[in-house]
């Protein structure tokens, strides 16, 4: 397809699946090798940036970040912003204040969260590639609701300059394409030191060299409380897998089930400290009462302006961070982290990669995620939080459908800084799975 | 009464703290600012390497045990001037802990702890119904230096702030720009409980709210009353300190790691940094070392801190203390200020003294050569000028014996015999020489 008639087709497309919560005004695509969008957390010049929250409605960045600057570089056209969760505050997308991405596959059904817009791109636009950020999955759980691949790389791996923290410690930028080809074409433009952000600076260089994953690690604590059209998919994959000369071990792995109390504490203790900026001044919505005394002015502005789920969450994170509490929670939650770490590095020793479903259930339906409580929607991440946690490359590849032909995922985990592997996987499983692009209908 | 300070010193480095940003005054509001000062979405902070390291200096000049490996953390409050409603600080491990500062070189004063800040931006009140905020000074570095609660008088308390910032403006070369890059917080119990005065500015002031606090603490008490613990401010020009608030409104600020800036092993750095020795240090050195007294020591260290490495270098060149300290406090000091203007090196000067040292020279002789040397004149001239001069005042001392005695007990009856001699030859030799014959004999006969 012509690079000008998918630009030109843009507003139809996201009229349908809200997928971008802004689009480029400037539609020429001369002189652009490629077009690419990015989650709306990624701080563009050219663009709004609003992380899905009214509160930041007007912000109008004075930097690109460092990955679509790097995009551009490469010849890349930004062609919108990504809806999302708020903040990244979500697994189903359906926290955004400008609408809710639907899933390509079925629209009453969700993209997944937090990346739900970059999934529903990569998904609906012919030859496209998103950045996605995932902080406890938001990459590899949109990937898999939408069918797509994601790679979400070792935390460090891409600088987060640019990038509207969600959990400083967790953030990681990374790619969603239905191309597999696609992640290993731009994980080397986008990763690399940027004196800008430090933590990308301790990084050994990023070598694909076509290294295979041979020996995988199925932990039997993550086949638990996942639905029967998912553990279907994920079990004939494993048969797949063993026709691809991949040896297949069911393991225990007790250390996983720590993974989830410890992130969304770590999370939502950081997120708080991340979101305390927010009082309406400097930059985005501006516009309130300046006859009330500061504390008030910023408190009837948060209150106003921050949806449901990130007054929730600086709710659970100041309280864990809270003297008296913090020892109990947060510091533990860090001890806890660095448990993690080191079970997995065990694993590593005699695997090349952990595997597990990506998500425990296909794309849920909007009326039945409303339904859900909080620590219900929190209790889907339990497969995609542990590498996010433990900073680990990760990567979503779509592995079956359900009887509805919803996409099923399957996700892999490797040690730091071992992206490599999961690429060359990538694109293997390209060749061996049959992919189902999703009918779109304008 | 027990009184603790908690130091806050402006450290003297180019850029900011976590950005480039100068860190020099600017005359319009907000120019020196940048997307990571003013906390804007999407931006990072970067550590300024300087600002560490004056800050293991400043650990080093206290004593401090030093962390082999720190990082920081955020503490949370909402306030206009704090960009991010996150001030970066150090919580759990500062950059130096567990030091002593020796107050006059003898009483210790417990150091708590040192670490590093940014300084927030700055609100202005403009009438009465707004405020403007500016964020030129928002990031730059400070250091925070906690003491114990050793200081027991308000006088002392200012004494020691005036002994601390000459060493740290010493020890970093912190320009001299009054006082106005130290800030102070009191903490001051008469009682049981303690009361904190925020935020004052300026050694005086230091000392007047802690005086006007001990006063009122001892009126409360007396009244049979109760401190409470809270939060006060001086009002300096009524004097006085007001209450801000009472502990149980004290901000909770949720103290987490900085996960931006990553950790910093700075052992191996903190290694590497050697710092200057500090005047009142040497003085405590000097005569713990060569046994000379305090006051010799002193003049020595006040003259000049070369003077007194001067010194040292005599000391181990000659082998003798007595005639390093003689000629130290005479001849050289007499001719030290004409010697260093002119960027004189002092190894010239010790060589003189080992020759005099060996025997090779007598007192004349060597009083002559080092004039010569120092002031840059030739042998013959100073020959001609001193001649007579040793003789006056050694016929004065044999006319007045009682004088080496009055010296003994008081050494400032020197200068009735430098008057007197500077009388008699009305002019001819320069007061220096007068001064440094002078010194050089009396210190050869007491």
């Amino acid at each position: 397809m012509n690079m000008d008639v998918t630009v030109a087709s843009l507003p139809r497309l996201n009229e349908k699946y809200s997928m971008f919560s802004r689009i480029s005004d400037d539609i020429g695509t001369a002189d652009f090798k490629f077009l690419f969008s990015a989650k709306d957390n990624l701080t563009s010049k050219d663009m709004e940036t609003r992380c899905g929250s009214r509160i930041l409605e007007g912000y109008r960045p004075a930097f690109d970040a460092t990955a679509i600057e790097k995009m551009r570089i490469s010849g890349g056209k930004l062609i919108g912003k990504n809806n999302m969760d708020e903040f990244g505050f979500g697994t189903f997308s359906t926290n955004s204040a400008f609408g809710i991405p639907r899933n390509p596959f079925d629209p009453e059904r969700s993209c997944g969260g937090s990346s739900g817009g970059s999934a529903c791109a990569a998904a609906v636009i012919e030859d496209h590639v998103s950045l996605g950020v995932s902080t406890g999955g938001s990459i590899c759980c949109p990937a898999s609701f939408c069918g797509v691949y994601g790679l979400a790389p070792t935390y460090g791996r891409v600088s987060r300059y640019g990038l509207i923290d969600y959990g400083n410690s967790l953030d990681k930028i990374g790619l969603i394409s239905s191309d597999p080809g696609r992640l290993s074409e731009f994980l080397p433009v986008i990763s690399g030191k940027d004196r800008k952000d430090p933590t990308s600076c301790a990084q050994p260089d990023l070598n694909l060299t076509g290294k295979k994953i041979k020996t995988v690690a199925v932990p039997r604590e993550a086949l638990e409380g996942v639905s029967g059209d998912v553990l279907s998919a994920f079990e004939s994959s494993l048969e797949t897998l063993r026709g691809m000369d991949i040896d297949v071990k069911m393991m225990d792995m007790p250390f996983l089930r720590y993974a989830m109390p410890a992130y969304y504490i770590l999370a939502t203790s950081e997120a708080s400290t991340n979101l305390a900026r927010y009082v309406g001044m400097r930059y985005g919505r501006q516009d309130g009462d300046l006859t009330l005394k500061f504390d008030d002015y910023f408190t009837s502005f948060r209150s106003e302006y921050f949806g449901d789920e990130a007054k929730r969450r600086i709710l659970l994170g100041t309280y864990t961070r809270m003297a008296g509490f913090r020892d109990r929670y947060y510091a533990k939650a860090l001890k806890v982290r660095l448990h993690i770490i080191s079970s997995y590095k065990k694993v590593f020793e005699d695997h090349d990669a952990v595997l597990t479903p990506t998500m425990p259930f296909v794309a849920p339906r909007f009326d039945d995620i409303s339904e859900m409580t909080p620590v219900e929607s929190y209790s889907a991440d339990y497969l995609t939080v542990p590498p996010n946690l433990a900073g680990m490359p990760h990567l979503s590849v779509p592995c079956g459908y359900d009887a509805e032909g919803m996409p099923v995922g399957m996700q892999f985990v490797t040690d730091h800084w071992d992206e490599d592997p999961l690429l060359t996987f990538a694109k293997d499983w390209g060749c061996a799975f049959e992919t189902r692009r999703a009918e779109v209908l304008l | 009464m027990k009184i603790g300070l908690e130091v806050h010193v402006q450290l003297p480095t180019l850029s900011k703290m976590f950005c480039s940003c100068p860190t020099t005054d600017a005359d319009t509001p907000n120019t020196h600012v940048c997307p990571t000062c003013l906390g804007m979405p999407g931006s990072r902070p970067v550590m300024n390497r300087k600002a560490m390291e004056y800050g293991i200096m400043l650990a080093k000049m206290l004593d401090c045990r030093i962390a082999d490996t720190v990082w920081f953390s955020r503490k949370t409050y909402f306030y206009p001037d704090m960009s991010k409603s996150v001030q970066i600080t150090q919580y759990d491990n500062p950059v130096g802990s567990g030091g002593v500062y020796r107050l006059n070189g003898n009483k210790p004063i417990g150091i708590t702890r040192i670490h590093l800040e940014e300084d927030p931006g700055k609100t202005k009140r403009v009438g009465d119904q707004s405020s403007l905020v500016d964020y030129n000074r928002s990031g730059i570095p400070l250091a925070e230096i906690v003491t114990e609660p050793d200081l027991s008088t308000p006088a002392e308390a200012r004494e020691f702030l005036k002994q601390l910032i000459a060493d740290i403006r010493h020890t970093i070369d912190l320009p001299d720009d009054g006082e106005r890059s130290i800030r102070c917080d009191c903490n001051i119990s008469v009682g049981k409980e303690r009361c904190e005065v925020k935020n004052v500015t300026g050694l005086r002031n230091v000392e007047r709210a802690l005086t006007f606090e001990a006063v009122r603490q001892t009126k409360v008490l007396k009244a049979g009353g109760k401190i409470e613990r809270e939060t006060r401010r001086f009002d300096e020009e009524r004097g006085v300190t007001v209450s801000v608030r009472k502990k149980e409104f004290e901000a909770d600020y949720g103290y987490i790691d900085e996960p931006d800036l990553g950790i910093f092993r700075i052992g191996e750095l903190a290694r590497s940094i050697s710092i200057k020795e500090s005047p009142l240090g040497m003085t405590v050195r000097l005569v713990r070392e060569y046994g000379i007294d305090e006051k010799t020591a002193k003049q020595m260290v006040s003259t000049s801190v070369d003077l007194a490495k001067t010194f040292e270098k005599i000391v181990s060149a000659t082998g003798s203390t007595q005639t390093a300290v003689s000629w130290t406090v005479g001849a050289i000091s007499a001719n030290w200020k004409t010697f260093e203007a002119a960027g004189g090196d002092t190894d010239g000067i010790i060589d003189i003294m080992k020759r005099f040292g060996g025997g090779g020279m007598t007192d004349v002789e060597a009083g002559i050569e080092l004039k010569a040397y120092m002031t840059g004149t030739d042998i013959q001239t100073v020959r001609d000028s001193d001649s007579g001069l040793d003789e006056i005042i050694d016929s004065y001392l044999d006319a007045h014996p009682e004088m080496i005695f009055e010296i003994r007990k008081n050494d400032k009856a020197v200068n009735r015999i430098i008057g007197h001699v500077m009388k008699e030859t009305g002019g001819r030799y320069p007061s220096s020489d007068i001064v440094s014959s002078t010194m050089k004999i009396v210190n050869s006969k007491i």
